[in-house]
């Protein structure tokens, strides 16, 4: 990773290839979401919540893969889900002291990208515009999220996740360091929260988590071709 | 009609008299629950020596509803994971161990001591409480028992406090009377009224007159103004074991912002007593405690010059007197002692908060519905309590007794057979042929685990016989396991782990999270 500050002077021909800049997160098995995404994205991906390990406070992600560093989405190719995590859709780019930044090393940095910065005329394609949008709606809401994590965490409506999962070739995983929605505390009294909109969301990560039996079918598949690959029965 | 226990008075407001009247209220209080006062003369101050905690302090605050966060923050607290014993056995340069708050690895059901010992002793060999237990590898460098993502009260290795006592009762305080609807009074008790049966009818203030209630609780330091004055309960000294009876402490501050805060409490053996050194967020507290009938404070103010080292001479020293020993019973009629008002020992192994919180646990727990009932709750908590501080003294002598030190009549008498209780007599007698286990401690209401005893045991010399050892090592397999999962512990740790310094640094800005 090296990011280096996006501008016209700098960067003016650049061209980016987007597919290819999910790769970044080839080996990454949590993605970090912001407030407004959750309920869009839980019927697609496990939403859990995780530990900032710099700060310990909590912070909503999608689960993409059953042990650090893996990936069940990523095809070699592209990211395989209907909807995208505003994390991912963002890269290579990022946002560094209020300013946006490209990874310099990404891979998406390509003469042949289909996607330039900046058209002919001078003006910001409407590429760099989807993402200047993206990277402002992650910063706008990253208040709300935390206010939201807070209330949840307040409520008393978190618990740890214990997953023991086991896959079609005998192997297990057990996936520690996560943590849930409380669905009893949930069904309680979900007056808890403010207002209905406000249960709606810890509601859809409750139903979230069947995702869980997605990602070991992935899994299964992808072992699956593996021992296909290694010559071996599966 | 039976008369019903509605209203409980705690007299006194240091450390002792907030933890009661937090555990108490956490349990009582509130609507239709007891009403529960605390009179205090704030012009009197409070002691406030007390700066070790046990892990028993963590579920202490839990229960009263206090988070972590707020608590480390308010009391310039930082983490301890046992003490460090320096110069205990010989007073040679190289002579420590480490009396850690994690067990042996795989203790009770794998005992690792007769293969330690077994395994004979070199210049290369580490010692007892390095070969079994990873903490000693976290003390010595300074790094934290727990990570920021680690919930509240929770860690990965067993943990305790070094507080600021003074600023622990005004956290206590503020939360007893905001939270838990704890009514505080500042007064001076100019009288106690009695009833005809005996009993504490009330406490009269300067200012308030008479304040009555159903139990008292005397948490008046030293002065043991209900349960020694009023009600006449006899001391029971006990400085025929334990011959330190001063202290004199001092307030050290840090050379800079940066130097690292120590994990554990380090306590350094001296010609006449030891030195604690408890290191908080903003300074260390120091202390030489020694016995006056064997040395003078110059002497004492000398050598804690040297431990100190430059700067000393700005510091204000502070004396303080230590009469060994406790109450003759602790509750009688319907007055209980916690706290300095029931006795206090020196601070070797920081038994002095623990005492108040288990006691004011149990005093909650146990709370009688009836005055008949009081009686019976009292019988329970003399025997309980006085088995405690007899455990408490026989293994704060053990400390003495195993040391080797020839300097000073203070070591020397400490080892005469005619200070050391019986029942540490026997357990040694026992302990020569077979290691402390779980058989040696029965009660349901022991202060020191069978493994403490084996971290002071090992770690000041003491070895079982060849013959017993002999018949003792018959998985060896299992406990080449135990003492490779214990290196294994320490290299993972050694590469996660944050420091004291960093973890508490963190916290300024973050908290710790309720799971």
């Amino acid at each position: 990773m090296n990011l280096v500050q996006l501008t016209r002077h700098d960067h003016a021909g650049l061209r980016i290839d987007p597919v290819r800049a999910a790769a970044a997160a080839a080996t990454v098995h949590m993605v970090p979401l912001v407030l407004g995404e959750i309920r869009k994205l839980a019927p697609h991906f496990p939403i859990v919540l995780a530990k900032d390990g710099e700060t310990g406070q909590f912070y909503p992600a999608a689960l993409l893969g059953l042990e650090p560093h893996e990936n069940l989405f990523w095809t070699g190719e592209t990211f395989d889900a209907a909807q995208v995590p505003l994390n991912l859709l963002r890269l290579p780019f990022f946002i560094g002291d209020g300013a946006i930044c490209i990874d310099a090393d990404s891979p998406a940095i390509t003469p042949d990208g289909p996607c330039a910065i900046v058209e002919s005329d001078g003006s910001d394609s409407a590429y760099l515009r989807s993402i200047q949008a993206i990277l402002s709606d992650l910063a706008g809401q990253q208040e709300a999220t935390r206010r939201f994590v807070d209330a949840l965490v307040a409520r008393r409506l978190v618990v740890e996740l214990t997953l023991d999962v086991a896959f079609a070739n005998g192997a297990k995983a057990k996936l520690s360091g996560l943590y849930g929605i409380d669905e009893q505390a949930l069904a309680r009294d979900p007056a808890i929260m403010a207002d209905f909109g406000d249960v709606l969301t810890p509601a859809a990560m409750v139903f979230s988590l069947d995702h869980i039996a997605s990602l070991v079918r992935r899994k299964n598949t992808r072992l699956a071709a593996e021992a296909q690959w290694f010559g071996k029965p599966a | 009609m039976p008369r019903e226990i509605n209203s409980v008075c705690i007299v006194g407001g240091g450390s002792a008299g907030w933890l009661t009247a937090g555990l108490i209220a956490a349990r009582h209080g509130g609507p239709g629950g007891l009403k529960i006062t605390l009179v205090e003369s704030v012009r009197l101050g409070i002691i406030g020596v007390g700066e070790g905690t046990w892990p028993t302090m963590r579920h202490t605050l839990h229960k009263i509803g206090i988070s972590e966060t707020d608590f480390i923050r308010a009391c310039s607290a930082s983490f301890k994971q046992g003490a460090k014993f320096a110069g205990w056995q010989t007073g040679a340069a190289d002579d420590f161990y480490y009396h850690p708050l994690v067990l042996p690895e795989g203790f009770p059901d794998l005992d690792l001591a007769p293969y330690w010992q077994a395994a004979g002793e070199g210049p290369n060999t580490p010692s007892f409480s390095d070969a079994v237990c990873f903490q000693e590898f976290l003390c010595e460098n300074n790094l934290a028992p727990k990570l920021i993502t680690s919930p509240e009260y929770a860690g990965i290795a067993n943990y305790a406090y070094h507080l600021d006592a003074v600023r622990l009762g005004e956290l206590l305080h503020a939360h007893c009377v905001d939270k838990l609807g704890v009514e505080h009074i500042d007064d001076d008790i100019i009288a106690v009224e009695r009833s005809e049966n005996g009993d504490i009818r009330a406490v009269v203030g300067q200012r308030n007159g008479a304040i009555e209630a159903d139990l008292f609780v005397d948490c008046s330091g030293f002065s043991s103004l209900l349960l020694g004055q009023t009600l006449g309960v006899p001391f029971c000294d006990r400085s025929d074991i334990l011959f330190i009876d001063r202290a004199l402490a001092v307030q050290v501050p840090y050379p800079d912002a940066d130097c690292p805060i120590v994990s554990h409490t380090v306590s350094t053996a001296q010609r006449h007593g030891w030195i604690w050194d408890i290191g908080l967020q903003h300074r260390r507290g120091v202390g030489y405690v020694y016995s006056s009938r064997h040395v003078g404070t110059d002497r004492v103010e000398e050598e804690l010059a040297r431990y100190v080292g430059a700067g000393f001479d700005r510091l204000e020293s502070r004396e303080i007197k230590i009469h060994s020993g406790h109450r003759e019973i602790f509750w009688k009629n319907n007055c209980v002692a916690v706290g300095l008002a029931a006795g206090f020992l020196e601070p070797l192994e920081a038994s002095a908060l623990v005492l108040v919180e288990l006691s004011a646990d149990y005093i909650a727990t146990a709370m009688p519905a009836t005055r008949a009932g009081m009686d019976i709750v009292a019988r329970r908590f003399n025997t309980m309590t006085r088995y405690r501080w007899d455990r408490v003294i026989e293994f704060l002598k053990l400390h003495y007794v195993l040391s080797e030190r020839q300097d000073s009549a203070f070591w020397r008498d400490n080892r005469d057979p005619a200070s050391i209780p019986d029942d540490l007599r026997d357990q040694l007698e026992l302990w020569r042929h077979a290691p402390p286990g779980e058989h040696d401690f029965t009660s349901a209401h022991e202060m020191f685990p069978a493994a403490s005893y084996q971290y002071v045991l090992y770690g000041m010399g003491f070895r079982m016989d060849d013959a017993a050892l002999a018949r003792r090592v018959r998985q060896p397999d299992a406990a080449r396991d135990g003492f490779e999962r214990t290196a294994r512990m320490k290299q993972k740790l050694g590469a996660t782990m944050p420091t004291n310094r960093a973890l508490l640094g963190k916290l300024a800005e973050y908290r710790f999270q309720p799971i």
